[in-house]
């Protein structure tokens, strides 16, 4: 009998550095500090208005004014100090929102998995009816409803997306609950709820990771959306979304106002997904 | 009907199980085993071999149910007692060897507190303690570096070497009466002799009780004293090993080892079990269906 068959774990690890995982963290990184430290960071007020300033050009375009890096919109606002402001709202709503779903629907999604029969039974059914309204109008009506504000976006997030982590949760959790080490938790004398935490939860968690950040990113999009609409705070109040709305009046003649918010938006999704990936990868010892 | 007293270890009385729409998986079954012995449970796929040890031990599949029949493990009727009751009585009195080591240790957890925590909830032990009965465990079931493997994920062990693992855990906790449900089927050849022996030896030195399901009847005549034969959830056969083999009274239980390949002898042809007699048995059961849904009615 030789026990050989042990191989290293961080075999695979040392090796090149994982891509998936650092770039994302690399860009999430650079936006959550530039969110943190904005008053410090940002050059201007992102509230100034100041019309002989109004569309300058980013920096490397002629015709700029020195201090005004990406250049400024209709109003002559710093798009730069606009965008970094920007990303305290759009991280802080991502964070929130995206948390909040994530426990709801994970929370719902390992009892209908575990717990089967009645459980399962009334809350898949509530996730099919959930599932049916059309998402875009049940947000414009819940903000509608509740009053615009951040509150209200959060809200309108965690209600309407907890179905994508109660289904996906839901179904991993039962295919591991047929799992023979499941049945071995039950005779060795655990509770249920104790062999959902300690047996199940572990191997649902990668997954649970990686949508959580799917969500962040979501939450994000739905943030520039509802703003772009002006459904999520005040006009005046710096976000990507409202940013975007703004630009698109001006796309021919000052393009830099609508390019660089959504460049941003679109590096910041791009990071949650890949990074949730990457996470998934890196805690999971069998793929490791 | 026999009267269950302390001596036997388990004892299984006229058991039925059934699906949600009434078709009876196991048909009155009854077996005991004494403290210390081996019984196989014999039969083909889906004749019910596993559901026996399954609702001994409380993880029946949802859609089952025990219809009727009693389970008394160490005289304690385990039907009559509430689920909590039951969990920490079966804890306590019994374990199980599980078919597919693969997919029996939890892939992300580690394999030491796979085999700790279980001993630290079902006898109170302190976490030193309960360490060491896993080392000295492992140590018996032939694992070399035991504190490494304990440090291990079950990725990182080949088949044979987790399969010792659950065994080890198996016996861990001391108990009276293991269930092992095709531990070897999983395995190549090789490994499966050294599992069975290992089974043996523990087995033997610890006095457990083991209901044996397999469908090999080669390891039927290497583990068991008892047997008993099983066809579509009926007991066809209880008998003791030795007259199993020598002397086997049941047409089915004839057919089965009839078509056991020998070694021995490889000239001879195979013989499948006629397919008359397994309608014959088909029809019989029939009509034990009948009977019995009109005696309920």
């Amino acid at each position: 009998m030789a026990d050989t068959t042990i191989s290293t774990p961080r075999a695979r690890r040392s090796g090149k550095p994982n891509l998936r995982l650092w770039l994302p963290l690399l860009w999430l990184g650079f936006v959550a500090l530039a969110a943190i430290l904005a008053p410090l960071v940002a050059p201007h007020d992102p509230l100034t208005q100041d019309l002989m300033l109004e569309r300058l050009p980013p920096f490397f375009i002629d015709g700029t004014e020195p201090g005004y890096l990406l250049g400024t919109d209709s109003l002559g606002r710093d798009v730069l100090s606009r965008m970094i402001h920007g990303a305290r709202i759009a991280l802080f709503v991502s964070l929130i929102a995206a948390t909040a779903t994530c426990l709801f629907g994970s929370v719902l999604g390992l009892v209908a998995g575990y717990f089967g029969g009645w459980w399962d039974r009334v809350i898949s059914r509530l996730v099919d009816i959930w599932m049916a309204f059309p998402p875009v109008l049940f947000a414009v009506l819940l903000v509608a409803v509740m009053g615009t504000g951040l509150t209200s976006v959060i809200a309108a997030i965690a209600l309407i997306d907890w179905t994508r982590f109660a289904r996906v949760i839901r179904a991993e959790t039962m295919v591991q609950s047929r799992m023979d080490y499941v049945d071995s938790s039950r005779i060795g004398g655990a509770r249920r709820i104790a062999t959902l935490a300690s047996e199940i939860l572990p191997n649902v968690l990668p997954s649970i990771i990686a949508l959580l950040m799917l969500e962040m990113g979501i939450a994000v999009i739905v943030e520039a959306i509802l703003s772009f609409v002006n459904l999520s705070i005040s006009s005046d109040d710096p976000t990507w979304g409202s940013m975007i709305a703004e630009g698109r009046n001006a796309i021919h003649f000052a393009w830099w106002v609508l390019l660089f918010p959504l460049i941003a938006l679109f590096l910041t999704v791009l990071s949650f997904s890949t990074l949730g990936e990457g996470l998934k990868q890196r805690f999971d010892p069998v793929l490791q | 009907m026999t009267v269950a007293t302390h001596k036997t270890t388990l004892d299984v009385i006229n058991l039925n199980i059934a699906l949600p729409n009434g078709v009876r998986i196991l048909r009155d079954v009854s077996l005991s085993l004494e403290p210390g012995e081996v019984r196989a449970l014999v039969g083909e796929s889906g004749a019910g071999k596993s559901m026996i040890g399954k609702s001994v031990l409380g993880i029946l599949p949802p859609s089952l149910r025990v219809t009727e029949g009693e389970i008394i493990l160490e005289g304690q009727h385990l039907n009559a007692m509430s689920p909590s009751t039951r969990r920490t009585t079966v804890a306590k009195t019994a374990a199980l060897i599980p078919q597919d080591p693969l997919t029996a240790l939890n892939p992300v957890r580690k394999i030491g507190p796979q085999i700790v925590d279980p001993l630290i909830r079902i006898h109170g032990w302190s976490a030193d303690k309960a360490r060491a009965r896993a080392l000295d465990l492992l140590d018996r079931v032939h694992i070399r570096a035991p504190e490494r493997v304990m440090n291990s994920y079950p990725h990182e062990l080949s088949g044979g070497m987790r399969q010792r693992i659950l065994i080890a855990a198996a016996f861990a906790p001391s108990p009276r009466l293991i269930v092992a449900d095709e531990p070897t089927t999983a395995l190549d050849v090789t490994v499966q002799k050294q599992i069975l022996r290992l089974i043996r030896e523990l087995q033997q030195e610890t006095g457990t009780a083991v209901l044996f399901v397999t469908h090999d009847m080669g390891v039927v005549a290497k583990i068991s004293q008892k047997v008993t034969v099983l066809f579509a959830g009926k007991v066809m056969e209880d008998a003791t090993t030795k007259a199993v083999f020598t002397d086997p009274q049941h047409p089915y239980t004839r057919a089965l080892i009839a078509a056991t390949p020998s070694y021995a002898d490889l000239e001879r042809p195979f013989s499948p079990v006629p397919a008359s007699l397994i309608s014959d048995l088909h029809q019989q059961i029939a009509q034990d269906d009948a009977l019995y849904k009109g005696a309920r009615r």
